[in-house]
């Protein structure tokens, strides 16, 4: 407790240097990892977006193998990130981890275009690629947290994510735009997409600080039984069972634009409009939130968010497929993201002791990206066994219990 | 100008460079490109086959493999095929009227004329995957991949449009209702593809999938109605003579996703595996009463991209032939 108290002051005394701010009230660090992230989706969601095309057209696999890599995909993320956590807590050398994980899907945009037309080998790119993300996020969100005073993290997620979702909207954009103009040719938008990629590498070496912790940096290193004593922190672990609870129960959005072009009939061929207009949303609330949840208490912020999610739940169950609901369903999904992704990071952090942050935030994004996994074929089980209105009625009830479940334990492991 | 940000700039001026440099070459190399080679005093070719019994099919183009190139060849000589300008990524033609699906790599579609000329375009966003036009070319179907989003998922959805040759009505194959042994059916997960038309004005065969299974369906155009017929078959194709249909059955034991193609007799309810062991996804076209094609992946050796097409007895009296390299999306067309 003391080391974690001595090494935010110290950083706050840093951050509190009028020069380093930026117009968002954040260090620039923070900034510059948003931007990090925000080439780097660029680069990632380009190549998502046109991965099934690419598949389906250049390959001639079936779709169904397409979802096949797509469950490779998510299962890896969860694994590799909780190894590479613990290596960064050790060494304290967050940026370098970091950067490994940048390193390697910049990386693997390059073997895209090398492997083309075997379908294992670009399998095994693309779960190069997510292997990446799993090792980069949790270190990423251990910089944000060592650049800000604590009682700015809600505000410093904020601004990460926002930045993070404009990458993840400009990348389909750049993807279509360069498809529109060269039809056909997937090289041309691997090799941009690796641009991307590596100009979000260059700022993250160029101008990203590495910072070590106070307690990294007095040879209190993190040993492996202090990750295991991570698991008899109260407040962590009602962090980490709830969130997995509540991602167990969150139905994933393309079953939720799936089941609002059925209920309201309006032609699929629109339905990528609704993800830009969920991140959009997302986008434009992820800051005003992230610093309301500074104000007003984190816990409080995520459980509205998860109460958005509930009443979007409910909009489905009752739709009577007018525009208005369709229009507030989209915008509920984006708060709902805004008040619960960056704000969670915020909550994680916070509960963690600093010389074991990153196993932290890496074991809470572990037990949610494994839960979103299951949730999502529960889902899909429900779904097809005993219909839609069935399965959403399930999880909303879970969903309702993960929220009580949530904010009782945070009312109780609350450190005033 | 400090030196961290020399080096950035440095680093995106190459960066950009490379980006440009690449996309740039690759405009001029796509605008170059010699075009689909159009034949020599290709009116009169086309005529020509345009009057025997022959094949439309598709040519994959190579430059852009969403595009494909209509193609016409005399089935007593297939090796003088006569290539159009029309391009897309599934075809089918009948009784005077074709249609193309997949007009970009987006989706949309338009209709043909006899003399393959483009007549309308129509919208349906999505992956191109079925295209069939009625006997007698009054309707044309068209099913594609609808995904949730740009993102590679879990959850695909169909959607077959039926579309009026004459009128150019469509309508969603969601719209019709579905009975079950007499019992309407109704639920959120229903998707429709592969609709195979019969000779009589408004009858129609589809695959049906809800609830993890996927059904033959039978369907009337007129009425909006279909019921179930049978479970596990999908992309039906019906004999000329409207007796039998040749589907692609998914084989449940081994993991991934393999079909084999299988032919059930309508009169009796026989079913019976074809003589073709590799895996089938395609729907399959009768090129006489005891013959059916379809496309398969060229696997070489060595394997490549192309696409062969493949002739099966359905009486298991001969094993599958290659019937015409470098072709997919096969109609038979034989002129009265």
């Amino acid at each position: 407790m003391y080391t974690q108290l001595r090494a935010n002051l110290g950083l706050a005394a840093k951050t509190g240097d009028r020069g380093k701010r930026t117009p968002w009230r954040v260090s620039r660090n923070v900034v510059n990892l948003g931007l990090t992230s925000l080439f780097t989706d660029i680069s990632a969601e380009m190549v998502n977006t046109i991965l099934p095309l690419y598949l389906v057209f250049y390959l001639r696999t079936s779709l169904v193998q397409v979802g096949l890599v797509d469950g490779l995909y998510q299962g890896v993320t969860a694994l590799v990130s909780l190894g590479a956590g613990t290596l960064a807590d050790r060494r304290g050398r967050y940026k370098e981890v970091a950067l490994a994980g940048y390193g390697i899907s910049a990386v693997g945009k390059l073997g895209l275009l090398a492997v083309g037309a075997m379908f294992a080998p670009l399998a095994g790119v693309v779960v190069a690629d997510r292997v990446g993300k799993g090792i980069r996020t949790a270190p990423r969100d251990t910089l944000i947290s060592l650049s800000t005073p604590p009682e700015r993290l809600g505000s410093a997620f904020g601004v990460h994510r926002a930045l993070d979702t404009a990458g993840a909207l400009l990348g389909p954009l750049v993807a279509f735009g360069l498809l529109r103009l060269l039809p056909g040719r997937f090289d041309a938008i691997f090799v941009v997409s690796f641009c991307f990629a590596a100009v979000g590498v260059a700022v993250l070496v160029l101008f990203v600080e590495g910072r070590r912790s106070e307690a990294a940096r007095e040879g209190l290193q993190a040993s492996w039984r202090q990750a295991l004593a991570l698991l008899r922190r109260p407040r962590l672990m009602v962090l980490v069972a709830g969130s997995a609870i509540l991602a167990l129960a969150t139905i994933s959005d393309a079953f939720i634009y799936l089941l609002l072009q059925r209920r309201t009939g309006f032609n699929p061929g629109f339905l990528p409009l609704l993800y830009v207009a969920t991140a959009t949303s997302y986008l434009v609330l992820a800051i005003p939130l992230g610093r309301l949840a500074d104000r007003v208490g984190r816990g409080r912020i995520v459980v509205a968010g998860y109460l958005l999610l509930a009443l979007a739940y409910v909009a489905l169950l009752t739709s009577a497929g007018g525009a208005g609901l369709f229009v507030a369903c989209l915008l509920v999904l984006g708060a709902y993201y805004a008040a619960t992704d960056g704000v969670m990071a915020a909550l994680t952090s916070a509960a963690t002791p600093v010389e074991n942050r990153t196993t932290g935030l890496a074991l809470h994004g572990t037990a949610v990206g494994l839960a979103q996994l299951g949730g999502s074929v529960f889902f899909g089980l429900l779904w097809t066994v005993a219909g839609a209105d069935f399965a959403i009625t399930v999880f909303l009830a879970l969903l309702l219990v993960g929220i009580a479940g949530l904010s009782a334990g945070l009312a109780r492991t609350a450190s005033r | 100008m400090s030196r961290r940000t020399a080096a950035f700039v440095a680093v995106c001026g190459g960066l950009g460079l490379l980006a440009a440099g690449y996309v740039g070459w690759s405009v001029v190399q796509v605008r170059t490109a010699a075009p689909p080679s159009f034949p020599a005093g290709n009116g009169a070719g086309l005529a020509r086959v345009l009057g025997v019994p022959h094949l439309v099919f598709l040519q994959p183009s190579g430059a852009d493999p969403s595009q494909s190139t209509v193609a016409v060849a005399p089935l007593d000589n297939l090796q003088d095929r006569q290539l159009t300008g029309l391009t897309c990524a599934r075809a089918y033609f009948a009784a005077g009227h074709g249609v193309c699906l997949g007009r970009t790599i987006e989706g949309g579609g338009f209709t043909f004329d006899a003399s393959l000329r483009r007549q309308r375009e129509f919208d349906q966003v999505g992956l191109s995957t079925r295209a069939r036009v009625s006997p007698d070319g009054h309707k044309a179907a068209t099913t594609v991949f609808v995904t949730g989003h740009g993102y590679a998922d879990l959850t695909f959805s169909t959607q077959t449009l039926i579309t009026d040759l004459r009128t150019g009505a469509q309508v969603d194959l969601e719209k019709f209702s579905v009975t079950r042994d007499g019992t309407r059916i109704q639920r959120s997960d229903f998707n429709f593809w592969g609709i195979t038309f019969a000779s009589q004005e408004n009858r129609f065969y589809a695959t049906l999938a809800t609830g993890g299974q996927t059904y033959l369906i039978a369907g009337d155009t007129a009425s909006r109605s279909a019921r179930t017929l049978r479970e596990n078959v999908e992309c039906p194709s019906l004999s000329p003579d409207g007796t039998r249909i040749v589907y692609k059955q998914l084989l449940t034991n081994t993991g991934g996703r393999r079909w084999r193609l299988h032919m059930l007799d309508l009169r009796t309810g026989a079913d019976s595996a074809l003589a073709e062991t590799r895996s089938v996804d395609d729907q399959v076209e009768w090129l006489d009463g005891g013959h059916v094609l379809y496309g398969l992946n060229d696997e070489g050796p060595p394997a490549t991209l192309d696409v062969n097409l493949w002739e099966l007895a359905v009486d298991g009296s001969a094993a599958p032939a290659r019937f015409l390299a470098h072709a997919a999306s096969p109609a038979v067309v034989r002129p009265a």
